[in-house]
């Protein structure tokens, strides 16, 4: 039953923004109706969801989805999340995405009415292409053939809680884009004002910020659950939500820019079309199972062909109305030696770079294979000796770029900055003489610590220090650099000061790490309601009454007949103590302890970003 | 000048669609050679025979054998589609050495399994703990790799073989 309503639900509301495109040539709606008309369409998609996850958390294995994904022994909530936890129920969660988008910016307000309307309508059209692709080639309401009392299951390596409100939000970051997408495509047409240009820095923000979640969530799951002991491995599916992250980075810089310029419309407009542009492609190489990885649920080829369709049409049709409906000539731009509108364009254009780095990466083994018939992959070295080094000079500019005049190229205070750095240089060599030295290191924090530095020394300096909130909303820009840096000193030191310790042992040993004594109780297995799991207990410290309980192993979930392994981790401020256990032979297990200097870093400096960010939505 | 740089993303659009399309077209699989195993080592393993535990195979015991390995069980309902497919490769290539991996299994279910279906397996090894298919990083049942004489695995192949995959893909090979 909650099938019918749900598929019904869902033809019903790709069948009103038929009649809204339609609308608009032919039944020439006033605003109330057609405001209606995308609002109840917006309705139906949630409602199609609904019934969706309704049908999850009743494990109605009726619906041929909900056996093949769901369990009725999972908690209710991996029933939950397990609506979107494959391919068809994340198709429909995109979409009502881009629903609930339509109808929160149906609400917006100080937006000229023509334009709105016509927002909405490439809206609808965006709804329609990927209503029909879940209709014709995903539909998430199929009913079973087979009568069956239980589940298939889920995928155990997805019933994760961090996990479980990953693809949401990520796709709240993909999705948010078709609306700054619409707009670009609106205001190409109309050509009227610039008043779109806020309206669409507003909503590239909210996206902007919803993408960093997104990503950081995935990427820590990545860290305690994939058991590697590391966050970020260049993986095809996190490059292709790196690239529209970097390129919404150079977006919402750009928009910045406005209140100075004009002559960067165009610039700002081909930005708004490449973001989506790159999440719809994202959407492609996952869904069409041309890349491999946790995220890729089937591959099928018929379903490849759709998206790509959808790519080419979405894209095709952003850059040649782009194309034909160029921005007109305005003033020239203001660029000094140093300005900020310089050092704007400079930051942009490495970004852009960094993207087409990280894009070529992505598609080369496509264009291989198709060439040559070889496999090759493209990995982290690559990645690492081309986009790192692109994007340090950006680095080194946003530390001093908030207070950069939008006119002249003088710095106020420069003597201070001067000092800041030689100061800091002498400390971070020091610090890296009594460490070992390591080139990337050295860079690295000099670079994290000189933006965290830079930025303080910016907000003491120019402005006077108040508390309240619209003082918070001024030094913004810097807040937001500070959690950059703070980002960037965390991944250094993960990365480049990570070390490794390999053990074999028995039940009962003793052994030393970071110079504490760590007791390897016991092994034990549990049975829990959809897994058994194997745990080495081990205790940090034990010369100390307050040892610390570590818990590293592996889960089997019989259902799906997987192991996942669980990394046992002791945060501490500094450092994160990250246990895995290996194999057992001869009554010896394999242990690896990572120490992961300063990780908690990474997830603070995003968390800072993300507060700027959704701060930087309510400024003008 | 300034129409050609527009016309730029055009063109990469078209170059990138131009190229998933042909890969999409061309049939190609992700799933079924990207493990990170294919052209390395056969990882090194050790078990006993499901009928009678002294026999034992070793990693060594496979070299200089073209090898067909094959995880499977009684419970696995895939396995028992693709089953009697192996008697058929059994039959063409005698030379080929099959060894069948029990994973986690009874013992006496896996007799019965192979009892009632008939065992194309030159040995079967227990895997009943499931090590050695996670050494393998065997995803979910059935799994089957191809071993050349150089002991390196050449191909891998997740989920029930067909007759098409059999033909197309594993016979070519051998």
């Amino acid at each position: 039953m909650s099938s019918l309503i749900g598929f019904l639900s869902l033809v019903f509301a790709i069948g009103i923004n038929f009649y809204l495109i339609l609308s608009r040539y032919i039944f020439k709606f006033k605003k109330q109706r057609f405001n209606f008309s995308i609002r109840l369409s917006s309705l139906l998609t949630l409602l199609s969801f609904f019934s969706l996850m309704y049908a999850y958390v009743t494990s109605d294995f009726s619906n041929y989805n909900v056996f093949q994904n769901s369990h009725s022994d999972k908690p209710l909530i991996y029933k939950i999340s397990g609506t979107w936890g494959n391919h068809e129920g994340s198709m429909l969660l995109w979409l009502c995405m881009l629903s609930i988008f339509s109808f929160l910016f149906s609400f917006s307000k100080n937006i000229e009415n023509n334009f709105q309307k016509l927002t909405l309508i490439i809206q609808a059209f965006l709804h329609i292409l990927f209503g029909l692709f879940i209709v014709f080639t995903s539909n998430p309401f199929l009913v079973n053939s087979i009568f069956v009392d239980e589940g298939l299951g889920l995928n155990p390596i997805l019933q994760d809680p961090g996990l479980a409100v990953h693809p949401p939000i990520l796709y709240a970051g993909y999705v948010g884009y078709s609306i700054v997408f619409s707009i670009a495509i609106a205001g190409l047409f109309q050509n009227t004002d610039d008043e779109w240009l806020y309206v669409a820095k507003k909503w590239s923000l909210i996206s902007w910020t919803f993408l960093t979640g997104g990503i950081a969530l995935g990427s820590y799951w990545a860290y305690y659950e994939l058991g590697w002991g590391g966050w970020w491995f260049w993986d095809p599916v996190e490059n292709i939500s790196l690239m529209p992250w970097i390129a919404g980075l150079a977006l919402v810089h750009s928009l910045i820019m406005v209140r100075g310029e004009q002559a960067i419309k165009k610039w700002i407009v081909f930005l708004s079309i490449l973001c989506f542009s790159l999440s719809v492609f994202g959407t492609f190489l996952v869904r069409s199972g041309i890349l491999t990885s946790v995220h890729s649920f089937a591959a099928d080829a018929s379903r490849g062909i759709f998206i790509l369709l959808i790519f080419f049409i979405i894209t095709g049709f952003g850059f040649l109305v782009f194309l034909l409906k160029e921005p007109k000539k305005s003033n020239n731009l203001n660029l000094f030696f140093i300005n900020k509108v310089s050092a704007l364009l400079i930051n942009n254009i490495l970004m852009i770079i960094a993207t087409l780095t990280i894009l070529l990466g992505t598609i080369y083994p496509i264009i291989i294979e198709v060439l040559y018939n070889k496999r090759i992959s493209v990995g982290g070295p690559y990645f690492n000796s081309t986009v790192i080094p692109i994007m340090i000079p950006g680095f080194l500019l946003m530390s001093i770029a908030p207070i950069l005049s939008w006119q002249t190229n003088k710095i106020n205070n420069s003597k201070k900055y001067v000092l800041g750095f030689i100061i800091l240089s002498i400390l971070v060599l020091i610090q890296s003489y009594f460490l070992d030295f390591n080139t990337w290191g050295f860079i690295g924090l000099l670079l994290g610590f000189w933006i965290i530095l830079a930025s303080i020394i910016a907000i003491f300096t120019s402005y006077k220090i108040k508390l309240n909130i619209k003082f918070f909303k001024i030094i913004n820009p810097h807040i937001a650099h500070i959690g950059v840096g703070i980002a960037i000193v965390g991944i250094t030191c993960s990365s480049v000061f990570q070390n490794e310790l390999d053990f074999n042992l028995i039940e009962g040993d003793e052994f030393t790490v970071n110079g504490k004594t760590v007791l390897f109780e016991k092994i034990e297995t549990t049975n829990q309601i959809n897994f058994q799991a194997l745990r080495g207990k081990f205790l940090y410290d034990i010369e100390k009454n307050l040892s610390k309980k570590i818990e590293a192993g592996k889960n089997y979930y019989p259902v799906s007949k997987m192991i996942t392994s669980e990394a046992g981790i002791l945060h501490q401020w500094n450092k994160d103590i990250y246990f895995i256990l290996g194999d057992q032979k001869n009554n010896e297990w394999f242990v690896k302890v990572l120490i992961n200097p300063f990780v908690s870093f990474i997830w603070l400096g995003v968390i800072v970003m993300m507060y700027s960010g959704l701060i930087a939505v309510t400024r003008r | 000048m300034n129409r050609i740089i527009i016309l730029t993303p055009l063109v990469i659009l078209l170059i990138i669609c131009i190229f998933s399309l042909t890969y999409l077209l061309s049939g190609k699989d992700p799933n079924k050679p990207p493990s990170a195993l294919l052209n390395k080592d056969v990882p090194s393993f050790d078990s006993i025979s499901l009928y009678n535990a002294k026999e034992t195979i070793k990693t060594i015991d496979i070299k200089n054998k073209k090898t067909l390995i094959n995880f499977f069980a009684s419970w696995c309902s895939p396995c028992k589609i693709e089953h009697p497919l192996f008697f058929e490769i059994r039959k063409k290539y005698p030379k080929l050495y099959l060894l069948g991996f029990n994973h986690k299994d009874q013992t006496a279910d896996a007799k019965k399994y192979l009892e009632d279906d008939g065992n194309p397996y030159d040995f079967v090894g227990v895997d009943s703990d499931g090590l050695i298919a996670l050494e393998f990083g065997v995803f979910g049942l059935p799994e089957t790799y191809l071993i050349n004489e150089d002991g390196k695995i050449i191909y891998k192949y997740m989920g029930p073989i067909t007759k098409d995959i059999l033909k197309n893909e594993i016979e070519p090979l051998l």
